[in-house]
């Protein structure tokens, strides 16, 4: 999985340097926002009757990279999302495209796929989380003169794996947790 | 038009979808219940061909033959006269079998309330020479409770299983097992042990004994076979050793574990302490003490004046300690704590003065040299981490461990640098 994220950023990097002739222009997008969702589970405290919970998570991101063309730019998004109990750094190879627009409002695609790690997720006693791949697909209105700052409004699909490695109960010898963290992340923020 | 309508597809689809999906997979234990007949179960025990270990228990050894409990199930003879190639030669089939002594020809083996004498004269062909009924009440194997039920004549069991269940969760709590409540009471669970006994080893008189491992639940010591339950100390009186006799009974307290006779002496392993008895006179042992410590499960085994007794916390104990504590038992009236070392989860252990061998569960063996009492964490000598080891016994220049995953023959002529000589591992066909 690790080596999948090193190739996006490989990826991301040949991408970058393929620019020929003038120099390439830089393009900076940082945004933050909430990733919204559900839960559905079996809730073992109330005679595992199905419950579901809705669920909120705060997001923050910053996407570095070079413009290819007009339309196109890709570079790294290095990200860092604050999951109830974990907390992941995705580093991804990024790319955001203008679709459509009037002059100062344009419909963008934004595409972030890469790998989490958790780095600064402090596991109780007995537990270890790692990350997983991540995949962060979707829309966005960016608003301002082109070639100028800009405040942008993403509407993403974010899908994030995760393992959780748990403390065995004292009738288990094993236990552990397969996340995926399925996702709608809205976001503001500005690019220029 | 089109990216408006566009993206309003999109927006509703990932409205819908958006739903974690966490999944917590465990392997549990989970128990059945199941009623035997005694007068069935009676009948039984019989010699059958070889097969391979599947859940080996307890070890025992006499002469160039190993004894090997498969857990619940019998025992299988091994011939050793080779460590290199160990041979697989019979396997008595003994329902609820947990523990084993040898005297001379004879095999002393429970059968869940029973006690049974096996001629084992030709380990070709063992049979059951005598047995002792009802003297054990209940007992547990790996957590699962059996009882005997004397008014109908029957045995009423738990099987155990672990099972592989996954179940969704939601993401963040630590979800506790959907049948949390379904095995408190059997907290003490050990691998296998009884309400009323079990067999161990070293010293001898008369007959030729052999030698168990500090895990063991019975002992020999001269005409008398201790069998340790959880609350009560059996003696068997085996001056017929085809014919042992229910001789007399001795309330020993609460979560009794093993038993290892040194010098006269009675070392009793219990979930709260180690008891002293003293021997002198084998009918009748006398309660010299009780070194009390934290509750934790823990073995003993003694070499001179002092006593290594390790504690052992875990799911199956209670207790909150992992140590192995050196205690000065040359007063074994008012034993006095030398010093605890901290361990990470020990069971059986052996000592060949100055080697200690000390298993580790699944951290593999441990081995000590203990000749400088007070920094015996300073002198790990080795420490084999590949392996699960349940318990050990050293014979001088072999050591015999088993775990879960098999049985191992080391040559320990140079404790530093064991060598493997042969594993049996478990599932193995023969």
């Amino acid at each position: 999985m690790k080596k999948i994220a090193y190739l996006c950023l490989l990826l991301a990097a040949t991408a970058a340097n393929a620019q020929t002739g003038k120099s390439p222009r830089f393009v900076n997008h940082t945004e933050f926002g909430g990733l919204f969702g559900r839960v559905k589970y079996d809730n073992p405290y109330t005679g595992n009757q199905e419950q579901v919970d809705s669920k909120t998570s705060l997001t923050i991101q910053t996407f570095n990279g070079v413009q290819l063309n007009r339309r196109l730019s890709a570079g790294v998004t290095l990200g860092m999302d604050w999951y109830k109990a974990a907390l992941l750094n995705p580093i991804a190879g990024g790319m955001r495209y203008d679709l459509v627009g009037r002059k100062n409002v344009q419909l963008f695609g934004t595409l972030d796929a890469g790998y989490a790690f958790a780095w600064f997720h402090d596991d109780s006693e007995g537990f270890d989380t790692k990350g997983g791949l991540m995949v962060n697909p979707g829309l966005g209105i960016k608003v301002g003169k082109p070639g100028s700052a800009a405040f942008t409004l993403a509407l993403t699909y974010k899908r994030q794996e995760a393992h959780v490695t748990k403390a065995p109960l004292w009738d288990q010898k094993e236990r552990f947790e397969d996340r995926v963290y399925n996702r709608l992340a809205l976001r503001l923020g500005i690019s220029f | 038009m089109k990216p408006k309508l566009l993206l309003l597809c999109v927006v509703a689809w990932l409205c819908w979808s958006c739903n974690d999906q966490c999944k917590e997979t465990r392997v549990v234990r989970r128990f059945s219940n199941v009623t035997y007949s005694l007068m069935e179960l009676r009948t039984q025990v019989k010699a059958e061909s070889p097969r391979s270990l599947v859940q080996p228990g307890k070890m025992y050894v006499k002469g160039k033959y190993l004894y090997v409990n498969e857990i619940k199930k019998g025992i299988h003879i091994i011939d050793n006269g080779n460590p290199a190639s160990p041979k697989f030669i019979t396997f008595i089939n003994i329902p609820g079998n947990g523990d084993i002594a040898v005297r001379d020809n004879i095999l002393y083996a429970d059968s869940f309330c029973d006690l049974v004498s096996i001629d084992i004269a030709n380990p070709t062909a063992p049979k059951e020479v005598g047995r002792v009924k009802n003297v054990f009440k209940t007992g547990l194997f790996d957590g699962g409770g059996w009882s005997l039920n004397e008014s109908i004549g029957a045995i009423s069991d738990q099987n155990v299983e672990w099972v592989e269940e996954t179940i969704a969760v939601n993401c963040e709590d630590n979800v506790p097992p959907t049948s949390w409540w379904g095995g408190i009471i059997w907290m003490m669970a050990d691998r296998a042990s009884f309400s009323s006994g079990s067999s161990a080893s070293p010293q001898s008189s008369g007959g030729s004994n052999g030698q168990a491992g500090s895990m063991a639940r019975f002992a020999l010591d001269r005409n008398f076979l201790y069998a340790v339950s959880q609350s009560q100390m059996h003696l068997f009186k085996i001056d017929k050793p085809a014919q042992p006799v229910d001789f007399t009974t001795i309330n020993l307290g609460w979560g009794i574990e093993t038993i290892f006779p040194y010098n006269n002496k009675l070392f009793i392993g219990s979930a709260t302490g180690m008891f002293i008895y003293d021997n002198t006179n084998p009918a009748e042992p006398k309660q010299l003490s009780n070194f009390q410590h934290a509750r934790a499960c823990d073995p003993v085994v003694v070499h001179e004046d002092i006593a290594y007794v390790t504690l052992r916390a875990g799911t199956a104990c209670g207790g909150g300690q992992n140590q192995l504590d050196l205690v000065d038992v040359s007063n074994p009236s008012a034993p006095q704590l030398i010093k605890s070392y901290q361990m990470e989860n020990p069971h059986g252990l052996s000592i060949d003065f100055p080697t200690l061998f000390l298993c580790e569960g699944e951290h593999g063996l441990k081995v000590f040299d203990v000749s400088e009492r007070f920094s015996v964490d300073k002198n790990q000598l080795a420490h084999f981490e590949d392996m699960h080891a349940y318990d050990v016994i050293s014979l001088g220049k072999t050591l015999l461990l088993i775990g879960e995953d098999g049985f191992y023959q080391y040559d320990s002529s140079n404790p530093k640098n064991l060598r493997l000589l042969s594993k049996i591992p478990v599932g193995k066909a023969i």
